[in-house]
């Protein structure tokens, strides 16, 4: 009996060490090493997997996608989980485009992946097929990816932004990335429960561009027609809206068919086109008046040790006549009662040899040389546009200013961000930069060959030799042409830059200017150009109002002569010839007055008789003209004058 | 005795409907689970047909496949500008 209560007592105690052993090894488990096997275990149970944020959308002015995010998948196949490898072989490689030989290949492996990445309609009548696996990805796409292509730019491998606006906005269209957990069985395949979210991916903002993608192909398709006709090295055009700095369209081409941004990034001298700003500082500065000429010297003119010449000489010439010929003799001339400085700081203010500000990852300054690094002829050269590197950018905005009475605006890509909501984060007011001066400068200008019927255009042309090397190339030319459409209250700034043309004429009057006129007819008949054709209507009928004095095809600029520092210049505004509005009716007629900057008094009714100037005497515009009417004035009219007075549009 | 047994059947019962319950549970969520999915493929594949849709819509109206098309089968031509007539509305119209 002593000897079983000693087993029993053994047998208890052995027990007791064992439970202890138990408890102290649970303790150390569960207690000492219990996170660890806690976060072991949840390892092997679990997968903590990225939720891709969905990038931003661009889209243009009206709304049409540009970029896109979509889902996408890449597409796995196991062949040994397939149930009838040769009906299944059949599709899958129908849908996903593989060869037999890729098929046959894909078969022998354990398990085959296709990167893709398929479209949601390439793999939909796959997703029924067993053994076929799907890995959705959100991948970016191009609807038209030949729209404004280097200005859009693309992502990097890595999903990043890597060039164009993909790469400036990146931090507004990546959005934020999310993360949840999934369950996994013992060979960590992913059980089909939901995954427990732990941080919802934020959508990135989507992005309404200035562009308009129908004024962007017109762009591009005028652009890529004249570089192949004329057989050029390369070309750019801009348009932008003047009056807020938005850019509309963008089109850049390289003979060898790429497009790089070379609106931004590559310089040329402008030529001509840099005679007006020339002008604008005399005008401001007041160190020219509407008298003032100058010789022209018969074509050819030596200077400070260097000839200078006109293709179309004059014996003497006005600043507008400067102008309107393109004279680098008489410009040179008048440039030489600026001073150096003053002469740097008007170019300065019109945003050359500056970062315009644009939201685009890479811009070039251009060259202005500070007058303590000019040579003695620098500055004829700059008023000639020469000793001066511009980008086309930077011209169509120095143009915009001009247009914008003289106020200088910060160009933008972008209108607005929105959340994924559709709320506005943003919305782009103008940016003045500064005012440069009040109004512009000449009466006409050159480019007829961009002349359009009944809308008038304001325009110049420049035609510059091209350095290459450092040195000036013989025979290589750039052409540009700068025009505001229309001459009245311009809604368009467009600049069009040829280099080095080498079929026909390299003057940018019979390169650029053409283009020019066939981007903006094309836009007129557009139905969604971003055009304001209620204010172009009331400027359309311009032949009808034509002035008697409007040589035909002469491009006119608007601005009044003399400048007026900020003054409307009524009473000591340009004389105009008054208009024969005779057998007009009362509306017309005065519409007519009104065109051709006159004020108008009316005195009787009904159809317009006589006016006082009379009709073919000149006024001062802003200036008041009397309007007599009567109601039997059309039946003397019809006696007086067997021809009707014009009013169809002049052809 | 009999009290005891009912205890145990009661338990029994317990343990049985709750373990139908999780069941039934983790059944109506995996069946969920594979209608959501099957839902985001349908959206997934709708937004890709629209996709599609949108880019040929553009592709047909764009001016490289219009203007041709115009030209040659309408005898249609790009206007000059004297072709074009802009309207005044009159004010007050919107």
């Amino acid at each position: 009996m002593a000897r079983s209560a000693v087993r029993i007592q053994v047998v208890e105690f052995g027990v007791l060490v064992g439970l202890a052993l138990l408890v102290g090894r649970a303790a150390q488990v569960q207690i000492l090493q219990g996170r660890r096997w806690a976060e072991e275990a949840q390892a092997q149970r679990t997968e903590r997997i990225v939720l891709q944020a969905r990038r931003g959308t661009l889209s243009d002015r009206h709304g049409t996608p540009l970029a896109v995010t979509q889902e996408t998948y890449h597409v796995g196949i196991a062949p040994n989980e397939l149930r009838d490898p040769v009906a299944d072989g059949s599709l899958i490689s129908r849908r996903l485009g593989l060869t037999a030989h890729t098929w046959q290949e894909a078969l022998r492996r354990r398990y085959a992946y296709f990167a893709g990445p398929y479209s949601a309609l390439e793999v939909q009548p796959l997703r029924s097929v067993r053994g076929v696996h799907l890995e959705s990805v959100l991948n970016r796409f191009y609807p038209d990816p030949a729209v404004a292509r280097a200005t859009i730019g693309r992502l990097g491998d890595d999903g990043v932004g890597a060039s164009g606006l993909e790469r400036t906005l990146d931090s507004l269209l990546a959005g934020r990335a999310g993360a949840a957990v999934v369950l996994k069985d013992r060979a960590g395949r992913e059980y089909e429960s939901p995954a427990r979210v732990i941080a919802p991916p934020v959508p990135g903002l989507d992005v309404v561009l200035t562009l308009d993608a129908e004024l962007q192909e017109i762009a591009q398709r005028a652009l890529d027609d004249a570089l192949r006709r004329m057989d050029a090295d390369g070309g750019d055009v801009v348009m932008l809206d003047p009056g807020t700095g938005e850019v509309l369209a963008l089109a850049s081409r390289q003979r060898d068919g790429t497009a790089r941004p070379s609106a931004f990034t590559d310089t040329f001298e402008p030529g001509s086109l840099a005679k007006i700003f020339a002008a604008a500082a005399l005008l401001s500065l007041r160190r020219v008046s509407p008298t003032d000429h100058v010789s022209g010297e018969g074509g050819k003119w030596r200077v400070l040790g260097r000839t200078i010449t006109d293709d179309d000489p004059q014996p003497s010439l006005t600043l507008a006549d400067a102008i309107r010929v393109s004279s680098n003799i008489a410009i040179a001339k008048f440039a030489a009662r600026l001073t150096p400085g003053e002469q740097y700081a008007t170019l300065r203010d019109f945003g050359f040899g500056a970062l315009t500000g644009i939201e685009f990852p890479a811009e070039a300054t251009g060259r202005l040389r500070p007058p303590s690094e000019w040579t003695r002829p620098s500055a004829a050269s700059l008023a000639m546009g020469y000793e001066l590197s511009v980008t086309p950018i930077q011209v169509a905005m120095a143009y915009g200013a001009l247009a914008n009475d003289g106020l200088l605006l910060q160009p933008t890509l972008i209108r607005e961000v929105r959340d994924a909501s559709g709320g506005v984060r943003y919305r782009h007011r103008p940016e003045p930069v500064r005012r440069v001066v009040s109004r512009g400068v000449v009466e006409r200008g050159t480019g007829t060959e961009a002349a359009l019927t009944n809308f008038p255009v304001a325009a110049k042309t420049g035609t510059a030799r091209r350095v290459v090397n450092g040195r000036y190339a013989a025979g290589e030319y750039t052409a540009s042409f700068a025009a505001l459409f229309p001459a009245d209250q311009p809604q368009l700034v467009l600049v069009v830059k040829i280099d080095n043309p080498h079929k026909g004429s390299y003057f940018a009057a019979q390169t650029a200017a053409p283009v020019t006129r066939s981007m903006l007819e094309q836009a007129l008949a557009a139905r969604t150009v971003a055009l304001d054709r209620a204010r172009l209507s009331t400027a359309a009928p311009r032949a009808a109002a034509a002035p008697a004095d409007d040589d035909a095809g002469l491009v006119p600029y608007v601005v009044p002569w003399p400048y007026e520092r900020d003054s409307t210049g009524v009473g000591g505004g340009p004389r105009r010839v008054v208009p024969d509005v005779a057998g007009f009716g009362m509306r017309e007629a005065v519409r007519t007055l009104h065109r051709r900057g006159f004020r108008v008094a009316l005195r009787g009714w009904g159809v317009a008789e006589h006016t006082w100037p009379a009709a073919g005497d000149s006024a001062a515009a802003g200036s008041m003209v009397t309007l007599f009417a009567d109601p039997y004035a059309a039946a003397r009219v019809r006696s007086r004058s067997p021809t009707p007075p014009p009013r169809g549009p002049r052809r | 005795m009999a009290k005891g047994r009912h205890w145990v059947a009661l338990w029994l019962v317990a343990f049985l409907v709750t373990t139908w319950l999780v069941y039934a549970r983790q059944t109506a969520a995996i069946h969920a689970a594979r209608e959501l999915a099957d839902l985001r493929a349908r959206r997934a594949n709708l937004d890709g047909h629209r996709a599609d849709l949108e880019r040929r819509i553009r592709a047909a109206e764009s001016r490289a496949v219009l203007v041709p098309r115009a030209q040659a089968r309408l005898g249609l031509h790009l206007p000059s500008d004297s072709e074009i007539v802009l309207v005044p509305a009159p004010s007050g119209s919107h």
